[in-house]
């Protein structure tokens, strides 16, 4: 059955691509794309056009990047869950490829995509989100914050880049870590949320620490605390949740490859040693240096233990979190 | 002062070395065949050519990106005054009177006009972006949903003014769009609404093939329908520039346009494809003869198009000031720079200022680019009209699908596109007009969207609204234009619309 299968395919190929039907093992023979669910200018699209331009120069074939926006990432996702496994359509993801799921399952609809219908390639980075609030704000450190959050249930606010999205859940791990209460306003990604924050429209936000360094840096935000399982390293005076007492507030926000499952053993190997090269490029090494993003690179096994780790989080945190409509 | 000057004319020594000149023309030249193709607009141009300047310094990359951004306000006017069709989603006005005016035989004038506004505009607005980007960014951040939520309103109210004739057909035509804006994901919540199992409905239905079936392929289809062709046109030289009263009847549009294109620019969130339908309304609520709109008056080509290049400009005030992007272009650009290593944020202007003011004087730069590029080109579009029927429109369909699926390769937007050009065709037999169609689906996710955040930031007080001053201050002009718009139901005196409307049925009867 499969060598039947092989030698239609065979003669397909011989059909449609006559000249390079004796590339065989050459994979990729026509430009792969990367999809980043996410607009142009946010954390998983800086991820995906730094990486295609060096697995480009790696495979020495065109890889693309194409936005495609939507549903909070899911669109894309869902998009590449059920596009042709042939190792030609990847997907850029970040947290949300574990939140999405489970946010279907909270609200009794046909899952757009689950997590088993990815291929993980590898892990590009993972940095914990951080604790802002505007320099101006009362609260000088975490402990104060949380205190005051004690004493005004629902009225200190914060602003998220939308519904289930990374910031929102990691705001949310952290409330019922420290039992406390803010009251949410979503926007409609990260860029808009940190504009919010910084226009006082909302008290506080957990922002990937790259996007608001410059503002800390020029003194207009303040940061309170991390969300990582130890310090940053660009930010060696800022405490963690965890040292804080509160180990159940561990966030990432985490970049990593998928293709969609199914895809042939010898082009997933070739994606998987592409994108090892291509990280190891010195442009790559420096756009992520310059986005001040420490690269977390993890594949096989080791990128399954963590990957599963954090879904476990996610999903017992959106759980917490519960149907918005029922808390009206 | 002095040292604003000091710091130009070191920006105009960063942009006019020939390497970054060069990215300059060639952003320009990308930016003006991006806007003149349909349905590709700026921020498919710039995301595609995002990585191309990889390999470029920052201030050559973010001097090519913006060329791009501004260079495709130029060109999307072109096919919107040749065929109806809006190039991009912000020349969707210009479709309108300027259409009307090459069916008059000034198609020229009409892009003359549309592209001297734009360089007016263009420039004007990056004299006032380079003197009051500080001040200007903080005020923009004070624009939150609440204000938002009242100028959005306040955008709507101004729809009363669009269009001509019945104010009944316009709101109904307003509720289609609002109602076609509902479809998609609830920001808010995160239910899926009205999506019947197509996920490309997620995304809510896209501005661009709306407008590209609404306006271009209704006019593809009513030309089809005429009993006889209607006659190819045949331009003449002396009729391709605009006559002294031509300049007058813009000059004051402009003005205006740049004013009001730049400050909504600038407030974050806010699209340029609003400021060009406020000037539109503005426009028409001052002229002295309301009626010849939609008939090929000047001002409505001048306005808008003068509006969308200055916002291009005010979108750049919160990006280069703050670090904060005003909309999704800027975004992309802030993106660019921090590919290159340039942290944006408030010190940008300060730390980078090779990067700042060379970016500033490659806009100047650019936009005597653009005219210089536009005006010749003035001719050779204008003879595309010269083309017979049979040939160019199929020719043009052909451009009007590619397009459309250029931007997400979603054929939903594609059968989209159709459907409403089906729909275009119905509606403007019937003597609908379809602009208002596409303020409603800009408008109602925004104003939805601002509206829910207003209200979870004030815990469900709608006193929000009112308390916060800015909010309360464009509340208060929307009400004062409710109640203009009443006065002539107490004066019982007859206004240009009601004049308008007996007029139009005096000749159906």
């Amino acid at each position: 059955m499969s060598v039947r299968r092989l030698a239609l395919a065979v003669l397909v190929l011989c059909a449609t691509a006559a000249p390079a039907a004796v590339a065989q093992d050459a994979f990729p023979s026509r430009p792969i794309t990367i999809v980043a669910p996410f607009p142009p200018g946010g954390v998983a699209d800086l991820h995906a056009r730094p990486l295609a331009a060096a697995m480009e120069k790696v495979l020495k074939s065109p890889v693309g990047v194409v936005n495609k926006t939507g549903a909070a990432g899911a669109v894309g996702m869902q998009h590449v869950a059920t596009s042709k496994p042939d190792g030609y359509t990847l997907l850029l993801a970040l947290s949300s490829i574990s939140i999405i799921p489970e946010a279907d399952k909270l609200f009794g609809r046909q899952p757009a995509f689950t997590v088993d219908q990815f291929e993980p390639i590898a892990l590009l980075s993972a940095d914990p989100t951080i604790l802002v609030v505007r320099t101006e704000s009362p609260w000088k450190t975490a402990k104060e914050f949380l205190d005051d959050a004690r004493k005004r249930p629902g009225q200190i606010s914060f602003s998220s880049s939308g519904v289930y999205c990374t910031l929102h859940m990691a705001m949310e791990l952290l409330q019922h870590a420290a039992g406390v209460k803010l009251r949410h306003v979503p926007y409609a990604g990260a860029g808009p949320a940190i504009t919010a924050i910084l226009g006082g429209h909302v008290d506080a936000l957990a922002s990937g620490p790259a996007a608001v360094v410059a503002h800390i840096k020029s003194g207009k935000l303040r940061p309170l605390a991390g969300w990582g399982d130890r310090r940053l390293a660009a930010m060696p005076d800022l405490p963690t949740f965890k040292e804080l007492g509160y180990p159940d507030a561990e966030f990432y926000i985490w970049a990593g490859l998928f293709a969609p499952r199914g895809v042939p053993a010898p082009a997933l190997a070739r994606l998987r040693e592409a994108t090892r090269a291509a990280v190891a490029e010195p442009e790559f090494r420096s756009a992520m240096d310059k986005m001040q993003t420490p690269i977390a690179f993890k594949q096989g096994d080791e990128f399954k233990r963590f990957f599963e780790a954090d879904a476990r989080r996610l999903a017992a945190g959106v759980q917490k979190v519960g149907r918005i409509e029922d808390k009206k | 002062m002095l040292e604003t000057f000091q710091n130009l004319y070191f920006g105009f020594s960063v942009a006019l070395a020939p390497s970054v000149l060069l990215y300059a023309f060639v952003g320009c030249l990308i930016g003006t065949v991006v806007g003149v193709l349909p349905g590709v607009g700026p921020l498919a141009g710039i995301s595609l050519l995002l990585p191309a300047t990889f390999g470029l310094d920052a201030t050559r990359a973010i001097v090519m990106l913006a060329g791009i951004y501004y260079g495709a306000m130029y060109g999307g006017s072109t096919t919107s005054i040749l065929m109806r069709i809006p190039g991009e989603a912000a020349s969707v006005m210009t479709c309108i009177d300027g259409y009307a005016m090459a069916r008059r035989g000034r198609a020229g004038p009409a892009l003359a006009i549309a592209a001297v506004g734009s360089y007016v505009a263009g420039t004007a607005s990056v004299v006032a972006l380079m003197f009051l980007a500080p001040p200007l960014a903080s005020f923009a951040l004070r624009f939150g949903p609440p204000e938002y939520f009242s100028l959005l309103l306040l955008g709507l109210l101004v729809l009363a003014y669009m269009s001509g004739g019945s104010m009944v057909r316009s709101l109904t035509m307003a509720a289609l769009g609002l109602l076609l804006g509902m479809v998609g994901i609830d920001q808010m919540t995160g239910y899926f609404r009205f999506h019947y199992g197509v996920v490309e409905l997620g995304d809510g239905i896209g501005i661009v093939p709306v407008a590209v079936g609404l306006f271009g392929l209704s006019e593809i289809l009513l030309t089809a329908g005429q009993a006889t062709p209607p006659e190819v046109m045949k331009p003449r030289l002396r009729e391709l520039l605009p006559s002294r009263a031509e300049w007058t009847q813009a000059a004051l549009p402009v003005g205006r346009g740049t004013l009001i294109g730049f400050i909504i620019g600038i407030i974050p969130g806010s699209a340029h494809v609003i400021s060009s339908f406020v000037s539109y309304a503005i426009e028409r609520r001052l002229s002295r003869r309301p009626e010849e709109f939609g008939t090929g008056a000047v001002p409505g080509v001048a306005g808008p198009e003068s509006a969308n290049n200055a916002a291009t400009s005010g979108a750049f005030v919160p990006m280069l000031a703050l670090g904060v992007p005003s909309g999704p272009i800027p975004a992309v650009m802030l993106a660019a720079m921090m590919v290159h290593g340039v942290a944006p944020g408030p010190l940008l202007i300060s730390q980078q200022p090779q990067l700042f003011w060379g970016f500033i004087a490659s806009m100047y730069v650019g936009n005597v680019v653009l005219l210089i590029l536009n005006l010749p080109f003035v001719t050779l579009f204008v003879n595309l009209l010269r083309v017979p029927y049979p040939l160019l429109y199929p020719g043009i369909l052909v451009f009007c699908v590619l397009g459309v699926y250029a931007v997400n390769s979603s054929v939903v937007d594609v059968w989209i596109m159709l459907v409403t050009g089906a729909l275009g065709y119905v509606l403007r037999k019937l003597a609908f007009e379809p602009a208002p169609i596409v303020l409603g689906l800009i408008l109602a996710p925004m104003l939805e969207m601002a509206l829910r955040q207003s209200l979870a930031m004030s815990d469900g007080q709608y006193t929000i609204l009112l308390t916060r001053p800015i909010s309360g201050v464009l509340l208060a002009v929307g009400m004062i234009l409710v109640l203009l718009s009443l006065k002539p139901l107490v004066t019982r005196g007859l206004d240009w619309r009601a004049r308008l409307a007996m007029a139009e049925k005096g000749e159906e009867l």
